[in-house]
């Protein structure tokens, strides 16, 4: 799960990382308040959303005088962010951030990742900040460091003084910067994140140092045990189709194309997208319906695929192993006769009770397409999806 | 001799009073698999399916002797259950549970690294299975056949798909393992691919890779170097969106990292044949068993 930059510094906050003084605003009255309460008279809004590149889209502003950050508040709430992580439907923001400007000397970088394969959490620090960290491991991979740290998110003294060394840190600078490396590090672990970073951290001309954006992304498996977290959940930030999923406990991802698919399992789902692509088509997304799903999820999975109205054709691929074919037949026979559905539907199903499971389709009297393989199947989706009605 | 699992194989499952459980105990047994007991804290003393039920594991071992443990205790105390497995000597520790979150992996992945007795495999995989033999884990028994293919893979469904070519194909399974879909599991592509490797049953190994994580590059480097047997690949989400996690945990292109394409080309350059078509995975199979036959040949 992604979070908002201000729910980020919210708990950033918590682990002792000085961040410029901030407030959200999701209207024109709490931008005034904001405003007011901190005595602004100049201030960085920001667009909050889940994506990145924002400045270069036009979400991060400066205003001059107090009357800007309102004019600026009001332009930027509602403003729809298009490129290329949000994909062409963009996302909107529904709320600012609106902040203290801070005088920059020089901007770096420090985050948090897992590393797959030592199986550690590892610290990244550069003294290069501003850019992303892909953008400076390409062009410069000797100004990053990495260093392992303590699944209780501690950093060992003699690792920040190689820090503090490597950033160019002395004295008290040295000391500030340990105090952000152990917090940052100590956060990353409390809160079960699987990215955190601080991009850029910002040394000021009077010497201070703060954060001035930040990343939080938390490993969905652990949201059961972080229910402040969970709190700052914002369905507003991904498709309707997303959100939709997300409450009935389905994987949906939205693509560009015009073939729905529904499938059992994250490695079929994607198999299954790849060769509608290699037989000339383009799926309209990928859904895990799941292992043990039931007659009511399938209905769910069906609803929400036709719900994207460039869907012009369904692939149902099904290889039963837990699921068993019969209630997957049954679950889209019901979904297609509520939904009085009109484009064409193409099923393949293998595995346990495949039988029954044909056999109900054939009684169901739905122009539903059976294929015997995966590679028919495909061919038939895609020819239904060109096919002009 | 197929590899880690025989119809010798003594297992117990960890979490058999919950529906899951339960319900695949019972498949496994019925596929002919030795089922010795069974582990739920609280329900020591009584039976299950004819099997006795303990509070620990460590009671279990001590009891039954079981050579595997099959575990489905729910994601929140999975980790757990994966730690008291290995705690009580269980040489092989398959865990079929979905959502254990990745700070909990890390504790396992530390104490399986340097443990003396273990193995694990999962979390969230399918399992394994010989079969004719011993099947342990939530796959359908009746696709496979027993036969000379290693199958290896991240995925559940997109493994039946490929066993049950394999079997249309008439070349059946030697042993088949569903390592999981997590960024961080415990038996990897390689430990496996070694074990094929030296199996004498095992004529050709097909694996099932995905994006996500750098597993298939090191894999693909451990075939340039060490296998003599044909090896076909496919993976799975060349179609897949970058910075999207798709469906699996580990599944995911992160900074432009662990796309399919790369994958394609580390297998390409190690000499392993790909498909970029899943119907076509046992085809492939079969036609790297061909080219290898034919080499050979053409070298004596």
């Amino acid at each position: 799960m992604n979070l908002h930059e201000y729910q980020a510094k919210k708990i950033l906050k918590k682990y002792g990382i000085p961040i410029p003084e901030f407030g959200v605003a999701s209207n024109i009255e709490e931008a005034k308040r904001v405003a007011e309460e901190l005595h602004l008279h100049q201030a960085v809004v920001k667009i909050q959303v889940h994506a990145g590149g924002r400045g270069k889209a036009g979400g991060v502003k400066f205003a001059k005088t107090k009357e800007e950050i309102l004019h600026l508040a009001k332009s930027l709430i509602g403003m729809k962010m298009v490129n290329e992580q949000t994909g062409p439907e963009g996302v909107i923001a529904k709320k600012v951030l609106i902040s203290k400007p801070i005088d920059i000397a020089k901007e770096f970088y420090i985050g948090a990742v897992i590393d797959r394969d030592r199986a550690q959490p590892i610290l990244i620090a550069s003294p290069e900040g501003g850019m992303e960290i892909e953008e400076i491991a390409h062009k410069m991979p000797e100004k990053i460091l990495k260093m392992p740290f303590g699944f209780d998110g501690k950093i060992r003294s003699f690792q920040l003084v190689r820090l503090a060394k490597f950033m160019g840190w002395k004295g008290d600078l040295a000391k500030k910067g340990a105090q952000i490396a152990q917090g940052l590090a100590k956060c990353f672990m409390d809160t079960d994140a699987s990215l955190l970073e601080i991009n850029p951290l910002v040394q000021t001309p009077d010497g201070e140092i703060t954060a001035l954006d930040a990343k939080l992304s938390i490993d969905d498996n652990a949201l059961f045990r972080q229910s402040e977290i969970l709190s700052f959940y914002d369905p507003t930030q991904v498709s309707s189709q997303e959100a939709a999923a997300k409450e009935f406990d389905l994987a949906y991802i939205a693509m560009h194309g015009e073939i729905g698919c529904m499938v059992n399992g994250a490695g079929l789902a994607m198999a299954t997208m790849d060769i509608i692509q290699l037989c000339g088509g383009a799926p309209a997304n990928f859904l895990d319906v799941g292992g043990g799903a039931s007659k009511e999820k399938v209905a769910e999975g069906f609803r929400i695929i036709l719900s994207d109205p460039k869907v012009k054709a369904v692939l149902v691929n099904i290889f039963g192993g837990i699921m068993n074919c019969a209630t997957l037949a049954e679950g889209v026979i019901h979904a297609a006769k509520e939904l009085q559905i009109r484009i064409p539907i193409i099923v393949r199903m293998e595995g346990t009770n495949v039988e029954e499971g044909k056999r109900l389709f054939q009684e169901s009297q739905l122009k539903i397409i059976t294929a015997d393989n995966l590679q028919k199947a495909a061919e038939l989706a895609v020819a239904a999806s060109k096919t002009k009605r | 001799m197929p590899i880690l699992v025989n119809k010798k194989t003594k297992v117990i499952v960890q979490g058999i009073t919950g529906q899951a459980g339960r319900f695949h105990a019972e498949q496994c047994k019925e596929y002919g698999t030795d089922m010795v007991g069974g582990v739920t804290p609280g329900k020591g003393g009584q039976e299950i399916l004819g099997l006795p039920i303990f509070d620990t594991v460590w009671e279990a071992k001590k009891s039954v002797d079981p050579d595997a443990s099959l575990i489905f205790v729910p994601a929140p105390y999975a980790a757990d259950a994966i730690l008291e497995a290995e705690d009580a000597g269980i040489p092989l520790i398959v865990c079929i549970t979905e959502g254990i979150p990745v700070r909990d992996m890390l504790e396992v992945k530390r104490v399986m690294n340097s443990s003396k007795t273990s193995r694990l495999i999962g979390p969230n995989c399918p399992g394994l299975i010989t079969p004719g033999e011993c099947k342990i884990g939530i796959m359908p028994g009746y696709i496979h056949k027993k036969g000379k293919i290693g199958i290896v893979s991240r995925s559940g469904t997109l493994t039946y798909e490929a066993v049950w070519q394999t079997t249309q194909l008439g070349l059946g399974q030697s042993t088949c393992v569903g390592i999981g879909g997590d960024p961080l599991n415990g038996t990897n592509f390689v430990d496996v691919l070694k074990l094929f490797q030296e199996d004498p049953q095992t004529e050709g190994i097909l694996l099932i890779g995905e994006i996500g994580g750098d597993a298939e590059e090191q894999a693909a480097e451990w075939v340039r170097m060490y296998c003599t047997k044909p090896v076909a690949v496919f993976i799975a989400g060349a179609t897949a969106p970058p910075g999207k996690r798709m469906g699996h945990a580990g599944a995911i292109i992160s900074g432009g990292k662990g796309t399919a394409a790369e994958k394609f080309a580390a297998f390409e350059k190690a000499g392993a044949t790909v498909t970029r078509n899943p119907a076509e995975m046992g085809h492939t199979m079969m036609k790297a068993m061909q080219h290898s036959q034919h080499k050979q040949k053409s070298e004596k």
